[in-house]
């Protein structure tokens, strides 16, 4: 007896091999974009330095002195990134919310996931072209970074608009980090996505409150004592 | 697949007809299978408490042969007893095969099969899974089915409605006619042979415990063109259902199995009559006895529960972890649809309509019709629970039934000629667009839905628990009225794109023909056996009436003619049923 | 409102090209009604509720007790099973729409035929040889049973497709019903064997790649099937067995 099914193959390379496109997107939002996301939120971090023109241009300087920086860059950052973002894009584009009428908690961190990737998305091209393109160029006048991002937060308006940027980024990753779990088999059980539910609220509030404290240090705010 | 391989169609899509088509298919035809609704939604669903199979897993002793006692014994000595035994004997590998299948069956601390009691017998004989078996075995067998549909040897059509074969002018089944219940066209289908699984006629009685889609009118619409239709009198009502507005939704029979008892109160106390009148099988008695009993205690002796209709199934009792485990999906059924818990409350059950033991006639060997070419198996033919059903008997004759239809008719077509003219099909699709035509055309005053209501209380009434000849008469008077008026009902609904109001009406007719054979089978029949009960007549009548009833449509006339057939009774000879 | 009738909003579409409208009845209270109930006694006399006639309503249905799928559309706002939608525990008036990611075919009937094309499509079976005799099945624990029953419960209702934002013909998704059977086969002794196809065929298009996980399907279902841990549960197969096939193992 024969038991081969006749299964419609659809054509296209993307679509054929979508799922190892989907699970290389929800991969590169945890490494290398949550990592980087880490590294750049410590970093960021030496803006609360007693002495932050030098402590952030030395980071600055530092990142900078990496060997093969650009190629780390391009293959670390700006393709994951682009990837990311684009094809991102591409998935909340195959969506249909149903939130107003079943307004499941989950349900809406699904609709958020794709509303802060979109925000996020034009957030971080916009940052990536005033902090690192346009302007003054830091690789080259490490120690002109501290004025050139203060410059900016002076703007009560940028200031808003990297709050947002913040928070949002921040909210992204670590619901991103919750549906990696359960994307990759990590958490089958109610109850394991529950407690990793838990934790990655307290990451994202981390996040947050980090990324918050180093923006409103620019404007000489402190909301987490100075080394 | 050769083109030169059989080709069959089945109509249905339950038990039967799947067990049918996986035999069939395995055996090389090619299969059209028809069913009025997806295949996984027929009413085999709705079978809960398991499926029997003498495995002797308990060391209790139980055999084939015990089961097969159990089961004349049950059935009033009024079923052929080879088949039986046949079915009793390949029971056991029934339950293996469904195993195999991935059935979800409980199991034991061994990681064998669990088996529970069920009424009619003393032994563990019913394997279950929860109290959803029905379900769990008809998708068991749809998954299977599925396969040999991936591989092409099976094609569904689903939301298709049998209207009726399609016989040449030798009277041999060539195939059949039906409607697409979405486009309403009407199409024949040609093929070597027709396996007919329709299932139950519960409609017919209005609220039964059935699935809206058992109408009957499949085997209603074939005995009008001339198959015989057996013993139709003997209707089971199930003595425990929650009465409800829509249905009457069954209370499975292993809610007794696993320990449930029945009682009212009386004197201030909870009166267990089943258990005090009948000691040895106690609330395992089966379904007819239990079924007068309640009857008795209600209506004799009007202790129903707050004067109404109702006795109490308690389960309260038993540990609330074992009852999920082995009743979850009827314990779900009461809460979702009464709203109590059934763990802590009793709950309040009553007999209802739930499966004729008649059918189309089909011999004693092959599952054949007396229609050459049309074969029958499942609860639409007769053969296997004499005058009562057991518990649990009925998913074993489904599959046990479709697996000899399927093969028999594949070995048929490899006997039989070649088909002829195309003519008889032509003529047959002009018949029911005609029939279809007079429908959309009718500008009467009679409301099917009305008729409906009033077929239902007729036959609830008259035809069930209790039968007296004289209102069996008035009840037949009914029907021949209700079939006049018929004649007289406008069709509001004309539209024609899938029209439900259309297609019931359809099916009403049919309804309503194979109502009169059930109504004259049991006036005819004066005596009482198995589930039918005539006060009048209250013993069993072996010397006059160990016969099976056939009834045949007379065109003319347009009603049934009823003549008999003598029993197989050649391995067990009748003795009396005292429980 | 009065407590002895019953209103309705139906929302109507004559086929599947034909305009929705919305019609309005009102008929009689009855106790222990369901939403079902409310429709036959529609079809008994199918004029609206200021005294229109109109045509009878399509629906499917047909067990009545919540275990054949067939009565699913969208009652209130939300997709349920119409038989155990009982009148006293609904808001007036009633509202009831057809589900709205299935082809339509007439009023609250839809096509759900693609949920069995992909119950096809991922093998969802048990491979046997044959129906012959071949002894009996592996033996199985209590636990195991305990695990596999509830999977097997599901009744193709599609109320899990209907509450997916993902289900809908842009990704063509299996969706969780489908997703819940490979679990259910890929855990039976026997069934295991053909685990791999089965995982194959749920990483083509629309396999379970287009979960967004918005964890709908589980409250709607009526089963109360855990579909998150099956998906999660598959999810988990599926890096396995793919790492296993990049390694050529």
């Amino acid at each position: 007896m024969s038991t081969t099914a006749t299964t419609p193959v659809p054509s296209g390379t993307f679509a054929r091999h979508s799922y190892f496109w989907r699970r290389l997107h929800s991969l590169t939002g945890i490494v290398p974009l949550g990592a980087f996301l880490v590294e750049h939120f410590a970093s960021n971090g030496a803006v609360l330095s007693r002495t932050p023109v030098e402590s952030y241009g030395n980071t600055v300087k530092f990142l900078n002195s990496l060997p093969y920086v650009l190629v780390l860059e391009i293959l670390l950052i700006w393709a994951p990134l682009a990837f990311h973002g684009i094809y991102g894009l591409w998935i909340a584009r195959e969506a249909t919310p149903n939130n107003r009428r079943y307004g499941w908690l989950g349900n809406w961190g699904y609709l958020f996931q794709r509303i802060t990737g979109a925000i996020v998305l034009v957030f971080i091209v916009w940052h990536v072209w005033t902090a690192r393109f346009a302007g003054v160029s830091l690789p080259d006048h490490p120690f002109l970074s501290y004025s050139k991002m203060a410059a900016q937060m002076l703007n009560p308006w940028i200031l808003a608009w990297f709050l947002v940027g913040i928070t949002l980024v921040s909210y992204h990753f670590s619901y991103g980090l919750y549906l990696f779990a359960a994307k990759w088999g990590i958490t089958v059980s109610p109850g394991a996505r529950r407690n990793w539910g838990w934790i990655c609220l307290i990451i994202g509030l981390g996040f947050t409150y980090a990324g918050i404290a180093s923006a409103l240090a620019f404007r000489g705010i402190h909301i987490y004592p100075m080394r | 697949m050769p083109n030169s391989s059989p080709h069959l169609l089945i109509v249905g899509g339950g038990l039967a007809g799947l067990s049918a088509a996986l035999h069939a298919a395995e055996r090389g035809a090619r299969i059209s299978l028809f069913s009025v609704v997806p295949v996984k939604r027929s009413h085999s669903v709705c079978a809960q408490g398991g499926i029997n199979a003498a495995k002797n897993l308990k060391g209790e002793g139980d055999s084939p042969w015990i089961h097969f006692d159990d089961t004349i014994y049950g059935g009033d000595f009024l079923a052929n007893q080879p088949l039986v035994k046949r079915m009793c004997e390949a029971a056991p590998g029934i339950i293996d095969l469904l195993d195999r299948m991935g059935v979800p069956f409980n199991r034991t601390p061994e990681g064998l099969l669990d088996f529970r009691r069920f009424g009619g017998t003393m032994h563990h004989r019913t394997a279950f899974a929860g109290a959803t078996t029905g379900q769990q075995l008809l998708y068991a067998l749809d998954e299977q089915v599925r396969r040999h549909e991936a591989s092409g040897q099976v094609e569904k059509f689903e939301h298709w409605e049998f209207l009726s074969a399609v016989l040449d002018d030798n009277g041999v089944c060539r195939g059949i006619c039906a409607m697409d219940l979405r486009s309403m066209e009407v199409r024949t289908f040609a093929a070597d042979a027709v396996i007919i699984a329709t299932g139950g006629i519960g409609a017919i009685f209005g609220k039964s415990t059935n699935s809206i889609a058992c109408t009957g009118s499949a085997q209603s619409a074939l005995y009008q063109q001339g198959a015989d239709y057996a013993n139709g009198e003997f209707i089971q009502v199930h003595p425990t259902a929650i009465p409800g507005e829509d249905k009457l939704r069954l209370m499975s029979e292993s809610a007794r199995g696993e320990g449930g008892r029945v009682w009212v109160p009386k004197d201030g106390k909870p009166w267990y009559f089943l258990e005090e009148w009948y000691p040895k099988y106690g609330n395992l008695v089966p379904r007819d006895v239990a079924t007068r009993a309640i009857h008795k205690v209600v209506y004799e002796l009007g202790l129903g529960l707050d004067g109404q209709p109702a006795v109490y199934l308690d389960l309260t009792h038993i540990p609330a972890h074992e009852l999920d485990i082995k009743l979850g999906g009827i314990l779900e059924i009461y809460e979702k649809f009464v709203g109590d818990d059934p763990r802590k409350v009793p709950m309040k059950v009553f007999p209802a309509m739930h499966y004729t033991m008649g059918g189309l006639w089909v011999d004693n060997e092959h599952q054949a019709t007396n229609i050459p070419g049309l074969f029958a198996c499942g609860e639409c033919e007769y053969q296997y629970h004499g005058a009562n059903r057991l518990g649990a008997n009925s998913l074993v004759s489904c599959i046990f039934g479709g697996a000899i239809a399927g093969p028999t008719a594949v070995e048929y077509t490899r006997a039989s000629t070649a088909a002829g003219s195309p003519r008889p099909f032509e003529q047959e699709k002009l018949r029911q667009e005609e029939i279809n035509a007079r429908l959309f055309a009718s500008e009467g005053s009679e409301n099917p839905f009305v008729i409906w209501k009033e077929l239902g209380r007729t036959m609830t009434e008259h035809c069930t628990v209790i039968r007296v000849n004289d209102n069996l008469r008035r009840a037949d008077a009914k029907l021949q009225e209700l079939l006049e008026r018929y004649r007289k009902l406008g069709l509001r609904d004309k539209t024609r794109w899938a029209n439900p109001a259309f297609f019931f009406t359809r099916q009403l007719y049919n309804m309503l023909q194979l109502a009169r054979v059930i109504c004259l089978g049991a006036l005819a029949r004066d005596e009482s056996r198995g589930a039918h009960y005539k006060p009048a007549f209250a013993e069993r009548d072996d010397a006059n009436w160990l016969k099976t009833t056939l009834a045949s449509f007379a065109p003319d006339a347009d009603e049934p003619r009823l003549r008999y057939q003598p029993v197989d009774i050649s391995l067990l000879p009748p003795r009396p049923r005292k429980y | 409102m009065p407590a002895n009738t019953v209103r309705l909003r139906i929302k109507r579409q004559a086929g599947p090209q034909a305009p929705p409208v919305w019609e309005e009845f009102e008929i009689p209270y009855r106790p222990h009604m369901n939403v079902i109930v409310a429709l036959r006694d529609i079809a008994e006399n199918p004029v609206t509720r200021d005294g229109r006639p109109t045509s009878t309503i399509a629906y499917e249905a047909n067990c009545l007790e919540e275990v054949c799928g067939a009565c699913a559309m969208v009652i209130n706002g939300r997709a349920r099973q119409a038989c155990t939608a009982l009148v006293d525990r609904l808001e007036q008036p009633i509202s009831l729409e057809p589900l709205h990611r299935f082809p339509m075919i007439r009023d609250l009937q839809v096509d759900r035929s693609k949920l069995f094309n992909d119950l096809r499509r991922v093998k969802a079976w048990v491979p046997i040889d044959g129906t012959y005799a071949l002894g009996s099945g592996p033996r199985q624990s209590p636990q195991d049973q305990e695990q596999a029953y509830p999977l097997s419960r599901c009744i193709s209702c599609g109320n899990c497709l209907e509450v997916c934002p993902q289900y809908n013909t842009r990704t063509d998704y299996v969706g969780a019903a489908v997703i819940n059977q490979v679990r259910l086969f890929n855990l039976h002794p026997t069934g295991k064997m053909h685990r791999a196809a089965r995982l194959d065929a749920l990483t083509g298009p629309g396999g379970i790649q287009e979960c967004g996980y918005a964890e709908n399907c589980v409250k709607a279902c009526p089963k109360d099937i855990p579909l998150t841990d099956s998906i999660a549960a598959v999810n988990r197969q599926m890096v396995g067995h793919l790492w296993g096939k990049a390694l050529g193992r």
